[in-house]
């Protein structure tokens, strides 16, 4: 170990540096659970709840650090050609530029992912891999010191030669205005902004899927990037949006990538030993091959990190409330504000020509009886009218339907479930018949749609927001509208400034889509 | 220089180890004062099902438990209130009778079939029923614990309290019976010739009451 002295500027930077790589890596391996079941297995030593935020801030910290690095290497090379010369290289000088590399990729990805400009995948593993190299560099850096040189280490790191204690102060304040200064521009200003064109309040938007309407040629188009998702490929998808309003509704027009459109949901199988439901994850409500494709709109008067600060991530992210099955998190509003959540799903929702309109609150109590607590996400009130799925009761084994077709020659267009066209995959509770063991003539293998519709659409508070989505090429196209004020407190008013973020989902029950910064309403031209 | 070795490498080693070998539990339900019956009179764990009773520890009532199956304990059949003659004969909507319904074919049958072990079914009172009112529940749901009895409409369910006399509108038709409303949990009188909801109880029964049989 060098026996030169430590100024306190480089203990106070250290330092700092020790504090950003460390909660850097772990709100980063948690959030990276999301998408890599393999760091989940490691769940444990990882943190819980509204991670990204401290990802975020420590990204600045990390940033200023290297900042201060990048100056005071030039200056200092600049003194070392006149005094020294070169430095001989040793195995600590050798690690240490691998942890500099490190860091600097480290940097690069995590502002062009937080940007949303590069080849998301690409750079995200780029991210992760510098996170893993990261994570040897600490051992291989701080580990080998300390294994080397004892207590020694530490107070050579913490305790400063010169008591500078005026520069030592200004420093610190000077890190703390820069960090609290570049996490106000980061959470404040670096929204994406869709302005909202104006059109007048006769003017027909059909809500069918297809921007076939004038008005729609002429709003401006916002294209944000989308990953982390299941399916889709390499789990991304761009999503591009256009909004319209009139004063009284608001019109959106979103269309995204889905290579396949999917709409056997949870399709019932018969067997030998009777009625099995297809699944492959739907236990732990986490399934992600036999299921719709799905899209869902968040809106928020806030537009804080994380989809307004409603992603808590980790298993238990509410130390007095159940663990949730599949370890990804919940999603709720600690500050007792209510978000809006708009979830157009392709097979029960779409023929209702509805999105179900849900919201994000606080954390629900604890019902007794009920297997799936789901925190703040939950639906609005409806006075009647519903799907129910055609099971009396789930299991991962067998289940008995609640009805069956009286003909059993309907089921025959459902049986290949890789053909493509348009199949209705809801049936309607007055087609079929109840169940009876003694009824039930239909022969082992067949499959039979499970969404059963005991009404046309949902009455009330849920069914506020109008939808319809249309699969072609390749492409989901999605229309909805919703009044601006619906004067429900289940709803948000959408004004200038409401937050939106938006989520798509390819056969897949919770594993969607995400992006990092909100988008911004702008209805500052509005009627 | 071991000790260093130990707690720099080897002891994280094992913490990282000792994480991916250990599976989280999966969550488990906590005791609670209501639990699921089958048909034939067997409690089931919590998060089972199907079920068609519930006991009640705290009141050791067994309720019957709603469904969608279009049998006599379809959650949407409604019934007159007709008890010991007292009341009007069917005029509630059901499709398990060939005349329309009244609380005593839902009595009769539900008997007949000795659901959940038992043959003692009967209305509930206003006070027994009003013991499964709770106000903390979802948007738009009925205010009762839904986990525990599903399809339950948000509307008057029927009670044997009787003969109360009838207000306003009413006051010419004498007497009521009382219902509990799964709305706001209020009870009120109604009409003995109104089509409204029934659950049936019954505190005699193997799995929720010691009270012979």
């Amino acid at each position: 170990m060098s026996d030169r002295s430590k100024s306190p500027v480089w203990i106070l930077l250290h330092a700092a540096l020790v504090i950003a790589v460390t909660c850097s890596l772990f709100s980063g391996l948690r959030i990276a659970t999301l998408s890599k079941p393999a760091i989940a297995s490691i769940e444990e030593l990882l943190p819980q709840g509204e991670v990204h935020s401290v990802h975020f801030l420590s990204a600045i910290l990390l940033s200023l650090v290297a900042l201060a690095y990048l100056c005071s290497r030039v200056l200092r090379r600049f003194r070392a050609r006149q005094q020294y010369g070169h430095k001989p290289l040793n195995y600590h000088r050798v690690v240490t530029w691998g942890g500099i590399s490190l860091l600097a990729i480290s940097l690069a990805s995590g502002w062009l992912l937080f940007a949303g400009i590069s080849k998301l995948p690409l750079t995200r593993t780029l991210h992760f891999c510098a996170a893993l190299g990261l994570t040897a560099y600490i051992f291989l850096h701080a580990g080998v010191y300390l294994v080397q040189f004892g207590q020694n280490a530490l107070r050579y790191i913490l305790k400063p030669a010169t008591t500078r204690r005026a520069q030592l102060i200004l420093s610190c304040s000077f890190l703390i205005i820069f960090l609290l200064g570049g996490w106000l521009l980061l959470s404040r200003f670096t929204y994406y902004q869709l302005p909202v064109s104006t059109i007048p309040a006769d003017a027909i938007i059909d809500i069918d899927g297809h921007a076939n309407e004038p008005q729609w040629a002429d709003a401006e188009v916002l294209q944000i990037s989308t990953d982390g998702g299941a399916n889709f490929y390499q789990g991304r998808t761009d999503i591009r949006l256009k909004a319209l309003q009139n004063g009284e509704e608001i019109y959106f027009h979103i269309s995204w990538q889905d290579p396949t459109e999917s709409l056997a949901h949870l399709p019932l199988i018969k067997t030998d030993q009777g009625w099995e439901i297809q699944q492959q994850g739907f236990e732990k409500f986490d399934e992600s091959r036999y299921y719709e494709d799905k899209f869902a709109l968040l809106l928020s008067s806030h537009c804080d990190f994380a989809g307004a600060g409603t992603a808590h991530l980790g298993r238990s992210p509410l130390p007095d409330k159940p663990a949730n099955w599949h370890g990804k998190g919940y999603h709720y509003s600690q500050s007792g504000q209510l978000h809006d959540l708009w979830h157009w799903k392709a097979v029960r929702t779409n023929k209702m020509y509805l999105a179900d309109d849900n919201f994000i609150g606080a954390p629900d109590i604890v019902r007794a009886g009920i297997r799936r607590y789901t925190a703040g996400y939950q639906q609005d009130g409806k006075e009647s009218g519903a799907y129910v799925m055609n099971w009396k009761w789930y299991s991962p084994n067998n289940i008995t339907p609640k009805r069956l077709p009286s003909d059993t020659k309907v089921l025959a267009p459902f049986q290949n479930l890789d053909q493509k066209g348009k199949l209705d995959w809801t049936i309607s509770w007055f087609d079929y018949q109840p169940y009876s063991a003694e009824s039930d003539q239909v022969a082992p293998g067949t499959l039979m749609p499970s969404v059963l519709y005991t009404s046309n659409r949902f009455e009330g508070d849920r069914a506020d927001v109008r939808a319809k989505g249309v699969w072609r090429d390749g492409y989901w196209t999605l229309e909805l509208v919703r009044k601006l004020n619906t004067a429900s407190p289940l709803d948000i008013p959408i004004e200038d400034g409401t937050c939106l973020w938006v989520s798509a989902f390819d056969h897949a029950q919770v594993a969607h889509t995400r992006h990092t910064r909100a988008i911004q309403l702008n209805l500052s031209n509005a009627l | 220089m071991i000790t260093r070795l130990f707690f720099i490498f080897f002891l994280p080693a094992c913490l990282i180890g000792a994480a991916v070998i250990h599976t989280p539990q999966a969550p488990k339900p906590s005791q609670y004062h209501l639990s699921k019956v089958t048909a034939k009179g067997e409690v089931i764990h919590a998060w089972g099902g199907p079920w068609s009773c519930v006991c009640d520890s705290r009141s050791g009532l067994l309720w019957e438990v709603k469904s969608d199956s279009e049998d006599i304990h379809d959650g949407r059949w409604t019934y007159s209130r007709l008890l010991q003659n007292q009341g009007v004969a069917n005029n509630g909507d059901c499709y398990f009778e060939a005349e329309r319904c009244d609380t005593e074919d839902l009595i009769r049958h539900t008997n007949q079939e000795q659901l959940c072990g038992s043959k003692h079914w009967r209305l509930p009172t206003a006070s027994e029923l009003h013991t499964l009112v709770t106000t903390e529940v979802k948007p738009g749901s009925p205010s009762i614990e839904t986990g525990y009895f599903p399809k339950t409409q948000r509307g008057d369910y029927w009670t044997s309290d009787g003969n109360l006399p009838l207000k306003g509108v009413y006051s010419y038709l004498k007497f009521g019976g009382a219902a509990v409303n799964f709305i706001n949990g209020q009870t009120i009188t109604i009409p003995y010739r109104n089509a409204a909801f029934t659950r049936l109880v019954t505190n005699r029964s193997s799995t929720c009451h010691i009270a012979p049989q």
